[in-house]
């Protein structure tokens, strides 16, 4: 086996003389000789002039050669031998040649159709391919050896410019680390590879005709014109479509026509979650019955497939009984016409009392039982239990047949297929890697739409936050984050860095002391902002135990606002109200019915804090539903619906303990040495469970705040204070002898900062207040307020 | 170099490569003109106009009015049919015979242009 390029080939010559002669110019130039040396020839026969015959006899050379170049140039096939010059896709043996270096081939990949794929699908950009130059091999040998390799791994008929791309990448030392640096491995290469040649193989095969039947095809088959009012017929829309889906479909597809093709009930319940594939199963059945080349029996061949419209069905009846009377005509239609499948998609609309819905299992299951009509039902597994509830005997009758939703493999394959449709509707062009991350991010955060459809719907909505026409990860993920409110992006710009790693420092500002908890939440968002946390559990749990106006809820508020867009992305739950074991239905329930309940916060706001105050109070069911919170950051509503709490950053807040905790500080000891006995003695004096307990990434203890404590908390008031007077250009400051009077005043080693901010509401507040209404304090002007005005006040 | 491949694959690969695209004409033809389904559903009841079968328990009469009902559809049909099947048996016919003539002539349209200086030569004219 040769691994150099070869000249002398005969299918480098067949390439260049397909590059010069296959292309409309000459086409056009020679069928123009083609007709006027016709036409020419037969005028002058006309007028009995014998050189006619000679021009209508020349006029067969430009017909050899239409011929010749259509049907032998434009087509380059495979050599015999293994030889690498054999093995070469047309186009590059136009580009190759013996003198060719990698460094050349790098410059030749974007010349080629597969090559500029390859490179634009993984966002591989020239001036990356320019960088790698360098550590190219000094010959081609070993790229063309490795692309035979790559060849034969991926089946591909030709060596081209994709496989050339990959050969030259492969070629790298190191490349495993470098494709890592880009996010890929190996195999995304491959996949790549295969891609193209899945769509080259779909242009080659639309070109080929489709025999549909011919115009007698429906002489046989009767009219419906009521039911081609309240219907589509998806045979039509789809007869040229070749739809891919996982292997299983076509499985489904061939359950289905033995279904239909055998005596029995002539009908089928598809039954899956929305976005399973089930309307795409329908749509290949539909495309496989109107295909004449085929292989379904004879009784189902050309059979159409009409989808009913519900919702146009209904708002033509103006009450049940003319609704019936419409169902039964069109019934009868079906039955007569003799080629109709009826497709009820979102089946249990006809089987339940709604709005948009009617109930006509009574006229339906007799016709499901008859056998007569083939039916088609696409419907959830949820709504198929609710009709088996309801109705025994329509469940009985129905022939069910499972839809699972497609792999992560599967998905992948079936956005590949479906992409040059979503490009074509949205004028953009999707990359490998957007394909990939549509199916990570969609997976995690789209809970009630199934694989693949959750994957199409998040390309369809990263097509808006494309860059310059091309969707990528980061456009999956701007999607994502726009439209769920969450961060799913790796901190990437100098602010977020900067935000992340200086976070300690922002919460002291608005945070006295407690550096233990501020440490252990700051380093949970380090790790979810690199990247690097378990996406498969909350940002971070956390138990703050502590006495009471020790920071505990202040520092939950501040994380809010310095990490979460604003105090206002905060769900607090107060545990004191979730005493009883019926309370667990409050935190679960439906946002419709109570949109305050947890679950349907956190549906609307999947980006936040989760405040848990006073969970020592909750029941202890309440307690164990949360468990599963805090271990998978999952919880599923009444409606049996995922509510991901995997955004969040849960914070519990007790008071448990806070005597010993006092004590223990005020007798000089430090919270580690005594910590974990601390925590002991929860679980054995029965306040938590050990299961609760063990769930939570950190337990933070809350020291009390001393007199020192509290001269910074006292600055934190006034500054907050002077924030609130900001818009009357009024500031207020203290002398050190009136902040050491307020302090004074304020300390209370049981109740922490509360007091203090009562009494500065008392003294510094109503001084404030006073010398406003009486004009002493002026816009621009700052009052000094000393410890003889705190004393009177 | 090129004109020499040209006819060397006129003559070998090329001839093959007509008859096929001819064949595919062909079965396009008789796709359109749905041949298998006309001969499958040739008595069969045209777009199933009065095709409804009368029930065991249906009077005589009525049961002889939907026979005559259907009995017409089907004539109708037969007839619609038949006139598309001759149609379509003629033009494949047709397409055939033209194929055939085609396939014959094949090696000599390369001589066409001697034929053509032969024939000027000899000084024939319409």
């Amino acid at each position: 086996m040769n691994n150099t390029f070869d000249p002398k080939n005969p299918r480098v010559r067949h390439a260049h003389q397909k590059h010069a002669l296959n292309n409309p110019a000459v086409i056009i130039f020679n069928f123009i000789i083609l007709i006027a040396l016709l036409i020419g020839g037969i005028a002058l026969l006309f007028f009995k002039e014998s050189i006619g015959w000679t021009l209508i006899g020349f006029s067969t050379f430009p017909l050899i050669l239409i011929f010749w170049i259509k049907n032998y140039l434009a087509t380059v096939p495979v050599g015999k031998s293994q030889d690498f010059t054999d093995l070469i896709s047309p186009d590059l043996l136009l580009l190759l040649n013996t003198k060719t270096t990698p460094t050349d081939l790098v410059k030749i990949l974007p010349k080629t159709r597969s090559g500029s794929f390859f490179m634009t699908r993984l966002a591989l950009t020239i001036p990356f391919f320019e960088q790698i130059t360098p550590n190219l091999p000094d010959s081609t040998e070993s790229i063309y050896n490795t692309a035979r390799t790559i060849r034969e791994q991926t089946k591909s008929e030709t060596i081209n410019g994709a496989i050339i791309a990959a050969s030259i990448i492969q070629n790298l030392p190191n490349y495993e680390s470098i494709l890592s640096q880009l996010k890929l491995n190996p195999e995304d290469l491959y996949q790549v590879i295969n891609w193209f040649n899945h769509l080259n193989g779909t242009i080659r095969d639309s070109k080929k005709p489709v025999h549909t039947g011919g115009i007698a095809r429906d002489f046989a088959f009767g009219y419906t014109p009521t039911l081609q009012r309240f219907a589509i017929n998806l045979s039509v829309r789809f007869s040229n479509v070749q739809k891919v889906g996982p292997a299983e479909n076509q499985t489904i597809i061939n359950q289905i026509i033995n279904t239909f093709s055998q005596g029995g009930r002539q009908n089928v319940a598809l039954v899956g979650a929305y976005g399973s594939g089930r309307s795409s199963i329908v749509q290949s059945f539909a495309e496989t019955l109107m295909n004449a080349d085929s292989s379904v029996p004879q009784n189902l061949k050309y059979r159409q497939i009409y989808s009913l419209d519900a919702p146009s069905l209904i708002s033509a009846a103006t009450n049940q009984g003319e609704l019936e009377y419409l169902m039964i005509k069109i019934l009868n239609e079906i039955y007569s016409a003799k080629n109709i499948i009826l497709c009820l998609d979102n089946a249990h609309l006809f089987f339940e009392e709604g709005p948009g819905s009617v109930d006509i299992a009574n006229l339906l299951v007799p016709v499901l039982e008859a056998g007569r009509i083939r039916i088609i039902m696409i419907m959830d597994d949820q709504k198929f239990l609710e009709i088996s509830a309801k109705n025994s005997a329509l469940a009985n009758s129905l022939n069910k047949i499972i839809v699972n939703p497609s792999n992560a493999e599967e998905t992948i394959k079936i956005l590949m297929d479906q992409a040059p449709y979503l490009e074509h509707q949205k004028n953009v062009v999707y990359s490998y890697q957007a394909l990939l991350e549509a199916y990570r991010l969609g997976k995690q955060y789209i809970h009630d739409v199934e694989m693949p459809g959750c994957a199409k719907l998040v390309l369809e909505s990263a097509s808006s936050y494309s860059d310059r026409g091309l969707v990528t990860a980061t456009s999956v993920q701007t999607a994502i984050e726009k439209s769920y409110g969450v961060k799913v992006k790796v901190a990437d710009t100098e602010e977020d860095r900067g935000k992340l790693l200086n976070l300690e420092e922002l919460i002291h500002a608005r945070m006295i002391d407690q550096v233990e908890a501020v440490s252990a939440i700051s380093n949970a968002l380090r790790r979810a902002g690199a990247g690097v946390k378990n996406q498969n559990r909350p940002i971070g749990t956390f138990l703050f135990l502590g006495p009471t106006g020790v920071g505990k809820t202040e520092l939950a508020k501040t994380l809010s606002e310095v990490y979460f867009n604003g105090e206002d992305n905060i769900i607090r739950l107060d545990m004191n109200e979730f005493v009883s074991p019926n309370d667990v239905n409050r935190l679960i329930k439906d946002g419709a019915s109570d949109p305050l309940s947890l679950t349907a916060q956190v549906m609307k706001q999947p980006f936040a804090v989760v405040l848990l105050d006073e969970i020592e109070k909750a029941h202890p069911s309440v307690l164990t539903t949360l468990l599963q919170v805090l271990d998978e950051g999952i919880l599923r509503d009444e409606k049996n619906r995922e509510v991901s709490f995997r955004d969040t950053i849960i914070i519990c807040t007790s008071n448990a303990g806070a005597n010993t905790i006092r004590e223990k500080i005020i007798a000089g000891e430090k919270i580690n040495d005594f910590k974990e006995a601390f925590i002991e003695s929860l679980i054995s004096s029965n306040e938590f469970k050990p299961e609760f307990l063990n769930r939570f990434d950190e337990i933070c203890l809350f020291k009390p705040l001393s007199k020192e404590d509290l001269i910074g908390v006292l600055d934190l008031i006034i500054a907050s204070t002077n924030k609130t007077l900001e818009p009357q250009k009024i500031s207020v400051t203290l002398t050190p002898e009136a902040k050491q009077v307020l302090i004074d005043k304020g300390y209370d080693p049981k109740m922490g900062a509360r007091p203090m901010r009562r009494i500065v509401q008392k003294t510094v507040e109503n001084i404030v207040a006073a010398s406003i209404l009486s004009g002493a304090a002026q816009p621009g002007s700052t009052l000094t307020i000393t410890e003889n005005e705190i004393n009177v006040s | 170099m090129a004109i020499a491949e040209m006819f060397l694959w006129w003559y070998a690969h090329g001839w093959s490569v007509f008859i096929k695209k001819l064949r595919g004409h062909l079965t396009n033809i008789i796709d359109f003109f749905s041949m298998s389904s006309l001969v499958r559903t040739l008595f069969q009841p045209f777009r199933q106009i009065s095709a409804e079968t009368a029930s065991a328990d249906s009077s005589l009469e009525l049961k002889f009015h939907m026979f005559v009902d259907r009995l017409v559809s089907r004539i109708v049909g037969f007839f619609s049919r038949l006139i598309l099947l001759i149609t379509g048996t003629i033009i494949i016919v047709l397409g055939g015979i033209i194929s055939l003539i085609l396939i014959i002539l094949w090696p000599i349209i390369p001589f066409a242009p001697i034929i053509g200086i032969i024939l000027t030569i000899v000084g024939v004219t319409l």
